[in-house]
């Protein structure tokens, strides 16, 4: 079980959940889980360019990419990239 | 009864709601974060419709069925793999015929549309515009390939028109399964030939509801009038207009002669031409226009974007990117009613009781 953490306008549109606990093997499953995928990926399933995600505080780019196995993992978290106006 | 504005900004949608034409009360904003390029209401049903942006989390669409206390997501909206194409941005959803109960139109950027038969659960793409054959001489510009406008003729189900910058005007005559170009007469003159099938940057394209063969178009080149379905177009900006660039366009519903416009100083500038806000009318089809800058400001450099202006058939309604929504009060003056707004990128209107 990992428990994924999601920014606010992600939880407004999750009904207001910004936390969410998912079994799933992989960064990409434990994602596809959460009610706001579709916010997540384009249609490609491809993750949108302005995200961060971070599995214990590693960004996944560092750390084999989103089909980087969970196991042990604690905590993932979606992270709006800081930028615009 | 009185007005009830869906103003989309950059921030979210906020709405206006007039008792009278001069008092506004504000509330908003609703879709928070989200960039609103246009909301509005099914007049069949009272559902609202949001084409709603954001930087982080893509092109979606909303709908609320309770006033806009509660929002429903579509389901994801793509383009097909093989289409090569990602979608970029919704921009305009159109609402079907009263006999179509479940439709509605949406469109978006890469220059394409879709339809929805389920009252914007999911939504379907276009295939004839995805592929349409003139696609190769479509040229974005530094606004994308646009479909911000929509056009169902009332008396015929098989009719439509659409408006995608840098690509053109397009009718169907059959429910949307062929697209002519309709583009004579318009000029292009960024385009190597300034007369070619397609590559036009229209901005705004209305039908007039009350004599469908009418249509008007704000171009990036140009004030024009078909009064042939689009088989041709007049062009109108001669006789009266500080220039032919602008991006919004209104009507008079009771009046398919009458006609108004923003212009703005041209191509790459974007803001008010002459430092004067104003909106320019006619009233004999495109052949004289009169300034209406009355309660306006002597002096600004605003934007008015194309979605940002709305009309019914008791006054005239827009908002600019500085946050300003301004509405016609007795039929000949300008009230700034509500201002501080985040830029506003749409406006649609409609009545409400209390």
């Amino acid at each position: 079980m990992v428990r994924v953490v999601v920014p606010s306008v992600l939880a407004t549109q999750a009904e207001g959940r910004a936390r969410f606990d998912i079994e799933a093997e992989t960064v990409m499953d434990a994602l596809r889980a959460l009610p706001v995928s579709d916010l997540l990926f384009n249609e490609r399933g491809e993750l949108r360019q302005h995200l961060n995600v971070y599995v214990d505080g590693t960004d996944v780019r560092d750390s084999g990419g989103l089909a980087c196995p969970l196991a042990g993992a604690h905590e993932v978290r979606v992270v709006a990239m800081v930028s615009g106006g | 009864m009185g007005v009830l504005a869906l103003v989309g900004t950059r921030k979210g949608l906020f709405l206006l709601r007039a008792r009278d034409d001069r008092r506004w009360r504000t509330e908003g904003p609703l879709l928070e974060g989200w960039g609103v390029y246009h909301a509005i209401v099914d007049e069949r049903d009272g559902t609202f419709y949001v084409a709603a942006n954001h930087t982080t989390y893509g092109p979606t669409v909303h709908r609320s069925t309770d006033g806009g206390k509660t929002w429903r997501r579509s389901r994801q909206i793509g383009l097909p793999e093989e289409s090569g194409l990602i979608l970029n941005a919704t921009w305009h959803i159109e609402p079907g015929r009263p006999e179509e109960p479940q439709r509605l139109y949406l469109g978006g950027d890469p220059g394409v549309l879709f339809r929805s038969d389920d009252g914007g659960e999911s939504w379907e793409p276009n295939l004839a515009i995805l592929q349409h054959p003139t696609r190769d001489r479509w040229f974005p510009g530094a606004g994308g390939l646009t479909c911000h406008s929509i056009q169902l003729d009332p008396r015929d189900v098989e009719r439509m028109y659409v408006g995608i910058t840098s690509a053109g005007t397009f009718r169907s005559d059959d429910g949307g399964e062929t697209w002519l170009p309709r583009n004579k007469n318009v000029a292009g003159d960024f385009l190597p030939d300034p007369h070619a099938e397609v590559g036009h940057c229209p901005h705004k394209l209305l039908l007039h509801p009350a004599s469908p063969d009418r249509l008007w178009q704000q171009n990036h080149c140009g004030v024009y009038r078909s009064d042939d379905r689009g088989d041709s177009w007049l062009r109108l900006d001669g006789n009266g207009l500080p220039t032919g660039f602008g991006f919004p366009l209104m009507l008079d519903p009771n009046d398919p002669d009458s006609a108004f416009v923003i212009p703005e100083k041209g191509m790459e500038y974007h803001y008010s031409a002459e430092g004067r806000l104003a909106v320019y009318r006619t009233r004999d089809a495109g052949e004289t226009w009169e300034s209406m800058s009355n309660g306006l400001p002597q002096q600004a450099w605003a934007a008015v974007l194309r979605e940002a202006s709305a009309f019914d058939a008791d006054s005239l309604y827009f908002g600019t990117q500085g946050g300003s929504f301004f509405a016609l009060a007795d039929g000949d003056t300008w009230v700034e009613s509500v201002r501080y707004l985040p830029p506003i990128l749409s406006v649609e209107v409609t009545s409400w009781s209390a």
